[in-house]
This record gives C-alpha cells, sequence and structure tokens, in this order.
C-alpha cells in the first residue's frame, strides 16, 4: 500500500497529501511533488520551506527523511535572491542522493535537525544579501 | 515615550514588482489588507501573493481598489481557502468594482477550469461574492471600533478609488493605480482633503513623463488609420474591460470624422464586456462631465457606431484574419493566449500589418517581450515564427507618470511615502529623484520601497503620537 505525507499550506484550511512508496519521503522529493503537484515549477519568484507540524521546526536538509503518516507545514516565500527562486531546481531534480558527499555521510538516516548537515544550503539564505 | 506603537506595512505582492497587489497594515492590534490580486505572469499557487505567513483569521477588513485581475482575483482564495472565514474580517469594494468583479471573476473561473491549476470553484467564487460590501465613493465606513475609510476617485478605471484609512487616528492613504489626467470618460484622481500620516502609492511608471492625452491620442488614431491604408490589419491587445473602453470611445469617433474608413470594420472580441455595457451605463454619473452631458443628451457614448462584436463562432480569429485589412481589440492584453495570441500568430510574419500595444506590459509576458521587436518568436505550438508585423507601443494604462505622480506626493504631505507596484529598477529611480528634491528644501519626508514579505516599521513623530496615544 502506498504511503502519504500529509501537507499544508500555513495559510490554508484544508490539508493535501503526497503518496509514495517506502518508510518515507526526501525533503528534496517532497519539495518536488508539491511543486509538480500546484504546477509551480516555472514560477522563478519564490522558495519552499517545510515545517515539521507539531514543532515547527523547518525541514533545512533535503535529505532529510520525513517518515510516512506524518504531517507538515508548507511555505511559498519570496525567493531569497529576486528571481533565483529554486522551484525548476526541485522540479527538474533527480532526488537527494546527489548533494553533497558531506551530506550524505552525515545525514546517513539520522534525524538531525537542520544545522550542519548541508554544507550548503539550496535557498540561498547563507549567501550575502545584496 | 515608553511604547510608542509601529504601523507595520508589509506587502505580500506588488513590493518591486508588478502585479499581485496585497499590503497589509498593522497598528494597534488591527490588521487592514489593500487589495488582493493575481500575478499575470503566473497560473495557479505561484500567482497568488505570499500569504503564507499571516493569520487570516485576525484580519479586519479587505479593502479592493478596482476590478483588475492584479488587485482583486486572489480575493476568492483568500475568503475561501484561508482560515480568513473563522474571524470577523469584512470585505469591501465600490459598488462599480464589485458590478464588474462579478463578471470578471466568472470569466477568470471559467479560463482556469480548463487547466488543472484552478484555485478555486465556481461555488467557491458565488460564496466571496456574496459577503462583498459593496460602498460608495465619499461614505465613511467604520470597520469596527477604531477603524475606519473613506473611498476617494482614483480614475484608472471604472469604479476605481483610493482608500483614506483611519486606525485610532493615524491615516493611511492607499492608492491603488490611479491617473491624475481626465480621459474620455472617467474623472480624474481627487487629492482626499486630509492631510494622511502615510501614503501608499503606486510608482509603475518610476520617472518616466508619458505624452499628453492629445498628442497620444493623435499619433494613436494616425497610426490605425496608416496600418488599415497599406492594407494591414491592425491588432490591439487590450483586456476586454478598463482602459478597452476608452480605446472604443476614441476609435468610434475617429470614424465617425472620417468617412472613407467606414467601410474598415473594427471588431470587439469580447463576450465579458458585451456583458458588463449594462454596468458601464449603469455607473454613467460616476463618469465625467463629458459622458454625462452626452447621456443627458440621449446620446449615449457606450453604444458604438462604428465597432462591430466578432461573429460568435469558433475559429472567428482565422476568418478574420485572412479577411480583409480591420481593427481588432481583443483579449487577452499580454497576448500569453486566447484570441489576441492567435491573432497575433497569423498576423505576425506580414509586413503590412500592425500590432499597437497600449496597455502597461508586465514582465514575463509576450506583450512585453514583443516591444524589444524580436525578429522572430515561438508560437503556442512550439514553432519558430518570423515577426514582420510592425510594434509600437502607446500607452493608455492611466497611471500617473513621473510629474503627476510626484505632484500628487507633494501635495498629499505625508511623512512616509510606501512606493509599490513598480519595478525595482523604476521604483528605485522614482525614490532617488524624490529623496533628493526633498533633501533640496530640508524637508524630512521618508521614502520606502519595500520588497515582499520585507516589514516596514514605521514610527511617527510629532502630536500623532501624542493624540494617538491619548485617544
Ligand atoms: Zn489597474
Ligand atoms: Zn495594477
Amino acid at each position: 500500500m502506498a504511503s502519504s505525507v500529509f501537507y499544508k499550506w500555513a495559510s490554508r484550511k484544508d490539508e493535501s497529501r503526497v503518496t509514495f512508496d517506502g518508510t518515507g519521503i526526501s525533503v528534496f522529493d517532497m519539495k518536488r511533488e508539491i511543486i509538480l503537484a500546484n504546477h509551480m515549477s516555472k514560477a522563478n519568484d519564490f522558495d519552499l520551506y517545510i515545517y515539521d507540524a507539531t514543532s515547527k521546526q523547518e525541514y533545512q536538509d533535503d535529505s532529510f527523511f520525513i517518515p510516512r503518516s506524518s504531517s507538515v507545514i508548507v511555505k511559498r516565500l519570496p525567493a531569497a535572491r529576486q528571481g533565483k527562486g529554486k522551484a525548476s531546481y526541485y522540479a527538474n531534480g533527480a532526488g537527494p542522493s546527489l548533494p553533497t558527499s558531506e551530506a550524505v555521510s552525515r545525514g546517513a538516516g539520522v534525524p538531525t535537525w537542520h544545522k550542519g548537515a548541508m554544507s550548503k544550503r539550496f535557498d540561498g539564505k547563507d549567501e550575502p544579501q545584496t | 515615550m515608553a511604547d510608542t506603537p509601529t504601523l507595520s506595512v508589509t506587502m505580500l505582492g506588488a513590493g518591486q514588482e508588478v502585479g499581485r497587489s496585497c499590503c497589509v497594515l498593522h497598528y494597534r492590534g488591527k490588521t487592514i489588507v489593500c487589495d488582493a490580486g493575481v500575478h499575470p505572469a503566473h497560473s495557479g499557487m505561484a500567482s497568488l501573493p505570499f500569504i503564507d505567513d499571516l493569520d487570516w483569521s485576525t484580519v479586519d477588513a479587505i479593502l479592493i481598489t478596482h476590478f483588475h485581475l492584479d488587485h482583486a482575483a486572489a480575493l476568492t482564495y483568500i475568503t475561501e481557502k484561508t482560515n480568513f472565514g473563522d474571524g470577523k474580517g469584512k470585505v469591501y469594494m465600490t459598488h462599480p468594482t464589485k458590478a464588474v468583479h462579478k463578471f470578471m471573476m466568472q470569466d477568470y473561473v471559467r479560463m482556469s477550469s480548463s487547466t488543472s491549476d484552478a484555485l478555486f470553484s465556481p461555488l467557491d467564487m458565488t460564496k466571496s461574492l456574496a459577503a462583498i460590501i459593496p460602498v460608495s465613493v465619499h461614505q465613511l465606513i467604520t470597520v469596527c471600533p477604531g477603524v475606519s475609510f473613506t473611498p476617494y476617485h482614483a480614475g484608472h478605471v471604472l469604479g476605481a478609488c483610493m482608500f483614506l484609512i483611519d486606525i485610532y487616528g493615524l491615516k493611511i492613504l492607499y492608492t491603488g493605480d490611479y491617473s491624475r489626467e481626465e480621459d474620455r470618460h472617467l474623472v480624474k484622481a481627487e487629492l482626499p482633503p486630509v492631510r494622511p500620516d502615510v501614503l501608499i502609492v503606486e510608482s509603475t511608471f518610476g520617472t518616466q513623463t508619458l505624452e499628453g492625452r492629445e498628442e497620444k491620442e493623435q499619433r494613436f488614431t494616425n497610426l490605425v488609420h496608416s496600418i488599415v491604408k497599406r492594407n494591414g490589419h491592425c491588432l490591439l491587445p487590450t483586456f476586454a474591460l478598463g482602459r478597452a473602453q476608452e480605446l472604443l470611445l476614441i476609435l468610434d469617433e475617429y470614424w465617425k470624422k472620417h468617412p472613407d474608413l467606414h467601410n474598415i470594420p473594427i471588431y470587439y472580441a469580447s463576450s465579458l464586456a458585451r456583458k458588463c455595457m449594462s454596468v458601464y451605463q449603469t455607473y454613467i454619473h460616476t463618469m465625467n462631465a463629458n459622458i454625462r452631458s452626452r447621456f443627458a443628451k440621449r446620446d449615449n457614448p457606450f453604444v458604438f457606431k462604428h465597432i462591430s462584436n466578432v461573429p460568435p463562432q469558433r475559429g472567428w480569429e482565422k476568418k478574420i484574419a485572412e479577411g480583409p485589412p480591420c481593427v481588432v481589440l481583443a483579449s487577452p492584453g499580454f497576448m500569453d493566449n486566447g484570441p489576441s495570441r492567435e491573432l497575433f500568430e497569423l498576423w505576425a510574419s506580414d509586413s503590412r500589418n500592425g500590432l499597437i500595444v497600449t496597455g502597461y506590459s508586465i514582465e514575463g509576458t509576450l506583450a512585453r517581450e514583443i516591444t524589444n521587436e524580436p525578429e522572430e518568436f515561438t508560437s503556442m505550438k512550439g514553432n519558430t515564427i518570423q515577426r514582420k508585423i510592425s510594434v509600437e507601443g502607446i500607452s493608455f494604462s492611466a497611471h500617473v507618470d513621473f510629474s503627476q505622480n510626484s505632484e500628487f506626493i507633494e501635495l498629499v504631505g505625508a511623512q512616509h511615502v510606501v512606493l509599490v507596484h513598480g519595478e525595482q529598477t523604476a521604483m528605485g529611480r522614482l525614490r532617488a529623484a524624490m529623496n533628493s528634491r526633498y533633501k533640496e528644501r530640508n524637508e524630512d519626508v521618508k521614502i520606502h520601497t519595500p520588497r515582499n514579505l520585507e516589514t516596514l516599521q514605521l514610527s511617527f513623530r510629532g502630536e500623532r503620537v501624542a493624540k494617538a496615544i491619548g485617544a
């Protein structure tokens, strides 16, 4: 049977879900599924942020696995750098196994909350603002 | 001076961009949202303002300035899909805006239901429309204790208004799109009789100077005339409502004066506009003296003598395109799909034909791209088409230009000016120009250009603060 993770846009009343096979879905794939399901891949003006529904912590590590049947909150916020949103990066992306080797070795199945699991954020937040 | 209350201003859209206007004002526990538009260069979810960081149940009122989609089309999503309904928030717009908004949204829902990214259903739309409270210009409306507002004429399109908002004595003027030049049918924007503390003003044209009305109309009619005289077809992509009515008034009058043109048809391709003609006729009393006096003489200016509707059958675009010279007003104005796009592709490779872009073209749309006069472009089917058709831009978009905007900003005399609804560079230039004017005169006026979700915290000097606290 397919697994699901439920997501709710932060401003929306009702929930939606992403279905997949397995015990969890990576943050990267979750973002990709949401972007594709909502036909948002062409817009380059926003970034998606996913948060745990209970702790409200952001899933900053794209390789982190969200366990099946959990609920997340999604926000669409302006791209950190104007016109440099990552929607198409996620939409066309090959999946979470490709980021830096550091991320793979450190993130291996351990649910670390952001900070250090990735050497570099994909949303550009750690880049100097111009 | 411990807890001086500050006003926070957050743009959810139209911050350093044109499109999806949505401005959130928060002061002493009250929240007012001005406009709720979509971004015309995007569709579905991506076209919405950045609404995810606001708890919509805390909003006291949503005020919509005019019926254009970039100011009003996200309203249904917000009232029906967010938790807005869990709160006590009310929605306001003027009577004519509400009347036209209904038709605009029916059309919008019909267009988007044919794609997979529809944001809401016809039922949502009906519910949202029913909840809108219509108001009159110059009427003082109390939203809740401590919050009231008054609409003033903004010109621009039928029903458009600015809002002078009062939150516990703090006054904010939000202009929406406005024009300071009387045109064929509308009054120009008024200067409200009270000096507000904050002015939130559009900056579409930045520091650009637009040609005067007569000059512009003459250039327009001459151009149309020369295109049809060289045996070409003249395409005027325009939105069905708003500026189209102005163009029709100009063309109808010009044709009347030029009998040699009577055998050349002007087609107006919009069933939406036909439905809205009754709204225009109902609200003639809100238009300018010229229109009102013609109407009083039983000369209804919106009954056009030289304008024909297109044959109501599928494939009319091709029929007209293959026929003799003519002028066609077709929607949408940005030519991203629909009749205007189809006609453009059919006529693009014949140099006798002419395209006149009459509106402001938003970044990311074909109407904008084509003003660079590319040698070729990609059709909707993906083929490459040679562009030989002549391309000209003449702005009838009814936004203020630099001299009108700067004059209005100075007349309003607010201590804080927030520029919105303009592209980054246009807005930056306007800010620089205004700053140097104020500096010359040694006046302390702050000009702000916030990006989306970059919240401004404004505090106020002088009696204003004392009064607000004591109130
Ligand atoms: Zn407008
Ligand atoms: Zn606008």
